[in-house]
C-alpha cells in the first residue's frame, strides 16, 4: 500500500504508481510499474507498439481496472471507476474517434461536459486559434482537425495534470510546434503532463524527462540531460557487411568499451567515458582491422539511442 | 444534449408517429370491419387468425381496439423499436470508436450507462402512452368510446412487455462490439416466437402469449393489471438492467 503522506497537499500534481499490474486473458500488458512524477513538467512515455503506453494511461484514469497495485494522482485515489481522478486531470485518447454528424462547438461542448462553462469558453478559444470552423460538422474535418479539437478539449479545463495520448499525431509542423508551445507554457505554469508518443523528435523538443517502456516494463526514466549524456557515450562505426567484426569488438573492448551492439554492418560501441579519442585511435590504427566506412558520434536521435540501448524498435 | 440522446428523442418521434399512424385508419375502419365480420373470417388462413377474428366478434369494440393497437401496432413495431433503440447503445459506441472518450470523461459509468437506458426506456414507452391517449378521441369520431384508464392499464402491460425485449438487447450491446448482429438476433428471436404463436397446439410456447387478445381483454375487463404476469416481466426487467451495470463496469474501451 502507499503511504499516507503526511501532508495531502504534497501530492497535488503528482502522479504516484506503485506496484501496478495489468493482465488481458492471461497475458501480462503491464508489469508491477511503480512510476513517480511531478508535481509540473513534461514526462514523455516511450516504447513500441503493445509495450503498454496506452493500457499505462487507461489505468490511470480507470478505463482499464488493474489487477493491482495503487494508483494516486493530484492527491485522489484511484477507486471504482476512477471518476474522482478524471475530475482531476483531462485526458485525451490515442485513438480518434468522433461524432462525425455534430458540429465542432458541439463536439468540444460534449467533449468537456462534466466542465465548467470558463473552460468550454478557454476550449471554445483555443479552436478557433488553431482555424477550426466550429460551425461545421466533424465529417467534413481533416483527420488533423480532429486531432486539433481534442487537443482543445484536453488543455481547457484548468488541471493540475494532463494525460495525453499522440496528442500531436496526424497534426502538421506547424500546428505542432504550435501545440509544443502551449505544452510547454502549461508545464512551466506547473501542469504536470505526461505524454506518450512515437514522435521521438517531438519529446526530445518538449519533454522534461522520459520514460522508456517495452512489454509493460518501465526500461528506464532518465532526464532529457541524461538522455544527451547517453548519446555522447555512444559510437558508431559502420563497416563492410562481411567484415571481421569480432576482431573489431576486441579492440574496441580492450580500448575503454564497456558493451557492443552489431546491427548488419553497424556497429554501437558504449564508451566508459564521454571522450570517444581512444576508442576511434585503436580502431582505425589497427592495421589488421578494416576500415570504417562511416563514423558517428554526438548525433544519434533518440529513436537510435532506444534501439541501442534497448535493442527495441520504436515504430 | 447527449448524441444518443437526440437520437432517442428522433427516433422515439418517428415510433410514435408511425404508431398513431397505424392507429387512425384501424379505428375509422370498426363500422366496415363490424359489418364484414363474417366475411374476414373466412378469409383467414389460419386457424388461430380465425379464433382471433371470432375474439373480436365476441369482444366487439374493445377487443378491436386492443387487437389493432396493443396486440399488432405495439407488439410488432415494438418490438422492432425495442431492438433498434438497445442495440446500438454500448455496442454501437464501440463500434464507432467512441466508446473511449465516452467513458474518459467526469461521469460515472453508472451515471453514463442509466442515463443511456432510461433515455431510450423513454423513447420506446412513452409512444405507448401517448397514441393510447388518442384512442378516445379517435373512437368518438366512429361514435364508440372506451374507458382512458383501462387503456393506459393496457398500456402499462404493453410497455412492460416491451422493456424485457430491451432489456435484453441492452444487456448484449453491454457486452459485444457490433450493433448489427445485436439487432438482428433479438429481431430473429422475437419472429421466431411469433411463428411460435400462430401455431395452434404450440401457441402456449410463445412469449406473445403474455401480450395477446385475452391479457388485454382481461385487463379491460377487470379495471386492473395481471399481476401474475406483470410481476415477473418486472422481475427480468431489474434483472436485465443489474446484468446490464455488471457488464459495463467491466467493459474495457
Amino acid at each position: 500500500m502507499l503511504a499516507k503522506p503526511p501532508d495531502p497537499g504534497a501530492d497535488l500534481g503528482c502522479i504516484r504508481v506503485l506496484g501496478l499490474t495489468r493482465s488481458f486473458d492471461g497475458k501480462r500488458a503491464l508489469a508491477p510499474l511503480d512510476i513517480d512524477i511531478g508535481p509540473g513538467g513534461i514526462v514523455g512515455l516511450l516504447g513500441p507498439n503493445g509495450s503498454g503506453k496506452s493500457t499505462f494511461l487507461r489505468c490511470l484514469v480507470g478505463l482499464v481496472p488493474p489487477d493491482g497495485g495503487t494508483v494516486r494522482i493530484d492527491g485522489a485515489d484511484l477507486v471504482g471507476d476512477g471518476l474522482a481522478i478524471r475530475r482531476r486531470v483531462s485526458y485525451s485518447p490515442g485513438e480518434l474517434a468522433v461524432y462525425g454528424e455534430l458540429r465542432g462547438e458541439a463536439h468540444l461542448a460534449w467533449l468537456l461536459a462534466g466542465r465548467d462553462a470558463e473552460t468550454l469558453g478557454r476550449g471554445r478559444a483555443l479552436a478557433l486559434e488553431f482555424g477550426l470552423p466550429l460551425k461545421s460538422r466533424l465529417r467534413t474535418y481533416s483527420h488533423g482537425m480532429k486531432r486539433q479539437l481534442y487537443f482543445a478539449a484536453v488543455m481547457a479545463p484548468r488541471v493540475r495534470v494532463r494525460l495525453l495520448d499522440e496528442i500531436t499525431e496526424g497534426l502538421d509542423p506547424s500546428k505542432r510546434n504550435r501545440v509544443h508551445e502551449l505544452l510547454r507554457e502549461d508545464a512551466d505554469a506547473g501542469t504536470t503532463i505526461l505524454l506518450s508518443s512515437h514522435n521521438l523528435g517531438e519529446v526530445r523538443r518538449v519533454c522534461d524527462s522520459m520514460i522508456f517502456m517495452r512489454a509493460g516494463e518501465v526500461l528506464s526514466k532518465e532526464s532529457a540531460d541524461a538522455v544527451q549524456r547517453r548519446s555522447r557515450s555512444l559510437l558508431r562505426l559502420t563497416y563492410g557487411a562481411h567484415d571481421d567484426f569480432a576482431a573489431i569488438e576486441q579492440v574496441a573492448r580492450a580500448s575503454g568499451v564497456r558493451d557492443a551492439r552489431r546491427r548488419g554492418g553497424r556497429l554501437t560501441l558504449q564508451l566508459d567515458c564521454e571522450d570517444p579519442r581512444a576508442v576511434l585511435a585503436a580502431v582505425c590504427s589497427a592495421s589488421q582491422l578494416p576500415k570504417p566506412q562511416r563514423v558517428e558520434y554526438g548525433e544519434l536521435s533518440l529513436e537510435d539511442l532506444y534501439r541501442e540501448l534497448y535493442d527495441a524498435e520504436v515504430s | 444534449m447527449d448524441q444518443r440522446l437526440r437520437i432517442y428523442a428522433v427516433l422515439g418521434t418517428a415510433y410514435f408517429v408511425l404508431l398513431e399512424l397505424m392507429l387512425i385508419p384501424a379505428i375509422l375502419y370498426w363500422p366496415d370491419f363490424e359489418k364484414n365480420i363474417g366475411a374476414i373470417k373466412a378469409l383467414a388462413p389460419l386457424d388461430v387468425l380465425k379464433d382471433m377474428v371470432d375474439t373480436l366478434a365476441q369482444g366487439g369494440i374493445e377487443a378491436y381496439v386492443n387487437g389493432q393497437h396493443f396486440f399488432k401496432g405495439v407488439n410488432t413495431l415494438g418490438t422492432l423499436a425495442a431492438a433498434l433503440f438497445a442495440c446500438s447503445a454500448v455496442a454501437g459506441e464501440a463500434h464507432r470508436g467512441t466508446l473511449e472518450i465516452w467513458l474518459a470523461r467526469p461521469f460515472s459509468r453508472r451515471r453514463l450507462l442509466l442515463e443511456r437506458y432510461f433515455a431510450g426506456a423513454l423513447a420506446l414507452v412513452l409512444p405507448i402512452f401517448l397514441t393510447s391517449a388518442t384512442i378516445p378521441y379517435l373512437l368518438s369520431l366512429v361514435g364508440e368510446s372506451m374507458d382512458p384508464w383501462r387503456l393506459i392499464l393496457c398500456a402499462v402491460h404493453a410497455a412492460a412487455f416491451l422493456m424485457v425485449i430491451y432489456g435484453l438487447a441492452f444487456l448484449l450491446s453491454c457486452l459485444r462490439s457490433n450493433p448489427l448482429p445485436i439487432a438482428l438476433l433479438v429481431l430473429m428471436l422475437t419472429v421466431f416466437e411469433f411463428a411460435l404463436y400462430l401455431v395452434k397446439g404450440i401457441t402456449h410456447y410463445s412469449i406473445f402469449r403474455l401480450v395477446d387478445f385475452d391479457d388485454y381483454g382481461a385487463i379491460m375487463a377487470q379495471g386492473r393489471l395481471n399481476l401474475a404476469v406483470l410481476g415477473p416481466m418486472l422481475v427480468v426487467i431489474v434483472a436485465l438492467l443489474g446484468a446490464s451495470l455488471h457488464a459495463f463496469a467491466r467493459r474495457l474501451p
